[in-house]
């Protein structure tokens, strides 16, 4: 009896550093913002108890948190699928068994490694700007332009979106990694069969394969909704062109920190909160209908 | 069970990943370049300076915005002032005007704001209103701030109420800057100083023949709330608690007339524009693709130096009428209220604005010095470009009237909303009727809370 107490605490002990970290750097920030978004705080002042003003708020009398959060939703259910299909399509390239594929490998990861830097918005900037290397490539072809795709508000979310694209680095890696795991007798037995490879990839390899898109997609959702520095840094902290790069935590980054406004951006990072939890939640919900597990029927 | 137990993973799980975000946030938000702090070797120097102060060690905090070549020239004055009291040490934060901001809310939010800030007049009324600044008369009547060759006008711009919270740096003027080289190339005549807006309008068709614009933008929330002084009209209502018009003729005047230049193709796109860094090195004017640039006197100095070409100086159509021109502190020092080393910084303070030798690196950067004194014995050193900006001044200061008060709190979200109004306006989402509706009613709403 003894014994296992003293194990108990050299246990918490060890644990005692993170512990101590997660109650401190956590725990208490989380809670303590859920108690500023019950109140009127701008920083300079001691904050001020208003109840539930800044929901309130929210939701019936501002017209940029409701053009931010149709801003973030276009941006997530444009940018998750893009990415995940992109991510799966060149996972499958990197399975094929050719010489050098380590180097590809590697040459495909690069842009993940840089990946949400503020350098790489700055070069995204320059890509899509009015003298960018996308206008002169159309130009090259033939088509002369000269408008700044960042700067226009038809476009400016989708040079976003294609940012996100081309990270698909770190999901990539767990496709190839899935991909791998996939029997090979499993393609052998159905060319057998006579499945061509369209036949063979829907009946084979995204079956199994749907536990691991389930766990991309969750991790893609949620550091979609979170998405900040690539609009921050392309947009210069503004959002525009017409608000149309106002993602969800630029708003609450400028609400905080522009307007020092911090009750009403607690407020805002608490509903972010909600609303991420019932998506991640319905996308759990769905998920028996489309993702297989292997080891089900021996449950 | 497993349910309950499967929710609360989920919820670990995104608490955790959002604890990351943010942290991710923070990183991104600080990326204004880091502070150096300055060698200390100044510490060792000998104590060969005055022997009336205290020689104990003090170390002032000094925090501004700018860009770089204000940086460098200020780290210069900062070295001096160091050399000749070698028991302060300076530690200089320095930002863009954005992140200078950003940065200090949350220092004043901890109790620990820097000793000496610089302050613009858009925010004091948010910092010394909510006691945040130390009112300074005490130390300008003890000397150790000394403003004994400082006007009792260029003073009152730091004043809220009785309280001085902050001490003008310097004097700006709104002016317009004209390419007459540019111009005349293009067929047209310089415009006396006397010249209207439709004037300036006119000369557009001019440029546009020659491949050239007007120029790239005009600040909305300088140049309406200008329009406004020269129809007799006011941007905020003495209170702050809502805007100082009721009528909607001169928003929409204004912004009709700024459509219209828009639409023949006389100002910068503003999918171009948006992509500007507001750096001179960066502006239309600057680069040879425009006649004008808009904007404070101070600001000329750099533009001329970076264009390499010379430049005309020309008032702000309207400022004879109504007297609509005024002189604005172009920025401030403040000292924080949380400061233990006050008197230090009074100090640091009073040597800013009275020495003629750190007015000599400054020459009129931060606006034409405040000090008669220090104005007098820059005279002979100053450039023909300096000369024209502090000639300039010296003529507005003559045909002006008092600047309005300071902006009242939530003026910056009014600024930002007048832009994104300008924009819908400019992108024809909204017509100008329905955009100055929208945003003195929005605008009011906001004031509404002071």
């Amino acid at each position: 009896m003894k014994l296992r107490d003293n194990n108990h605490v050299v246990g918490y002990l060890f644990a005692a550093p993170f512990i101590l970290g997660f109650l401190v750097f956590i725990v208490y920030p989380v809670l303590s913002s859920l108690y500023y978004s019950f109140t009127d705080y701008n920083l300079l002042e001691s904050p001020n108890w208003v109840g539930f003003d800044n929901y309130n708020q929210m939701f019936t009398d501002d017209e940029k948190y409701m053009k931010s959060i149709s801003v973030t939703f276009n941006y997530v259910f444009a940018s998750v699928p893009l990415r995940l299909a992109f991510a799966l399509g060149v996972a499958m390239l990197l399975n094929k068994a050719i010489a050098g594929i380590g180097f590809y490998r590697s040459a495909y990861y690069l842009p993940s490694l840089i990946g949400g830097s503020v350098a790489v918005s700055i070069l995204w900037s320059q890509v899509f700007g009015d003298q960018g290397l996308v206008n002169s490539a159309l130009g090259v072809i033939g088509i002369d332009t000269d408008t700044s795709w960042i700067g226009n508000p038809a476009t400016a979310l989708w040079t976003l979106i294609a940012l996100s694209v081309w990270q698909f680095g770190s999901s990539m890696l767990i496709f190839l990694a899935g991909l791998k795991n996939i029997p090979k007798d499993y393609y052998e037995a159905a060319s057998v069969d006579g499945a061509n490879r369209v036949r063979q990839f829907f009946k084979i390899t995204l079956p199994l394969l749907s536990p691991i898109i389930l766990f991309n997609l969750i991790m893609q959702t949620i550091s979609a909704f979170m998405t900040f520095t690539p609009a921050y840094i392309i947009s210069r902290g503004e959002g525009g062109p017409l608000d149309n790069t106002l993602l969800y935590s630029l708003y609450l980054y400028k609400r905080a920190f522009v307007f020092y406004e911090m009750g009403y951006a607690s407020a805002m990072a608490w509903v972010a909160l909600i609303v991420i939890g019932i998506v991640t939640l319905l996308i759990f919900q769905t998920s028996r209908y489309w993702v297989h597990y292997e080891s089900k029927g021996e449950k | 069970m497993k349910k309950a137990l499967t929710s609360l993973v989920l919820l670990a799980l995104v608490i955790s990943i959002i604890g990351c975000g943010s942290n991710n946030n923070k990183e991104a938000a600080s990326s204004a370049p880091a502070a150096s702090s300055p060698s200390a070797s100044a510490g060792e120097a000998s104590p060969s300076a005055t022997a009336s102060e205290s020689q104990d060690p003090v170390t002032l905090r000094v925090a501004w915005w700018g860009g770089q070549s204000r940086h460098d020239y200020t780290l210069k004055v900062i070295e001096l002032y160091e050399s000749l009291h070698p028991n302060v040490t300076i530690e200089p934060e320095y930002a863009s005007f954005d992140d200078h901001w950003k940065k200090l809310a949350p220092n004043a939010a901890a109790g620990n704001l820097p000793d000496v800030i610089q302050m613009d007049i858009s925010y004091l009324s948010q910092y010394g209103g909510r006691g945040q600044l130390e009112d300074l008369n005490s130390y300008t009547q003890n000397g150790l701030l000394d403003v004994s060759d400082v006007s009792e006008a260029s003073l009152s711009g730091g004043k809220l109420g009785d309280n001085l919270f902050a001490i003008n740096l310097g004097s700006n003027a709104l002016l317009a800057v004209i390419d007459k080289a540019m111009l005349e190339k293009a067929g047209g005549t310089m415009p006396t100083e006397n010249w209207t807006w439709e004037d300036f309008g006119k000369l557009g068709s001019v440029m546009k023949s020659d491949g050239k614009i007007l120029t790239q933008d005009l600040r909305h929330d300088v140049f309406f709330p200008f329009y406004l002084r020269s129809k007799g009209q006011h941007m905020y209502a003495a209170d702050g608690k809502s805007l100082g018009y009721t009528d909607d003729k001169p928003f929409i005047d204004f912004y009709n007339m700024y459509q219209s230049w828009y639409d023949e193709g006389s100002l910068l796109s503003l999918d171009k524009l948006a992509q500007k860094k507001g750096t001179p090195e960066d502006g239309e004017l600057e680069l040879g693709n425009a006649v004008s640039t808009w904007g404070w006197s101070n600001q000329y100095i750099l533009s001329s130096s970076v264009a390499k070409r010379p430049f005309e100086i020309l008032p702000v159509p309207g400022w004879n009428e109504n007297k609509a021109l005024f002189l604005k502190p172009s920025m401030y020092f403040s000292i924080s209220k949380s400061s233990k080393v006050k008197e230090e910084a009074a100090k640091f303070i009073s040597f800013w604005v009275n020495d003629i030798a750190a007015n000599q690196i400054i020459m009129g950067e931060r606006g034409v010095p405040v000090s008669a004194k220090v104005k007098e014995a820059l005279k002979p050193s100053l450039t023909p470009d300096q000369a024209k900006v502090f000639d300039y001044v010296a003529w507005a200061e003559q045909n002006s009237s008092q600047m309005d008060p300071p902006n009242p709190v939530g003026a910056v979200e009014v600024d930002k909303l007048l832009k994104d109004t300008a924009e819908q306006i400019l992108y024809k989402k909204l017509t100008v009727e329905e955009g100055a509706v929208k945003f003195r009613e929005e605008a009011n709403k906001i004031l509404a809370k002071n």
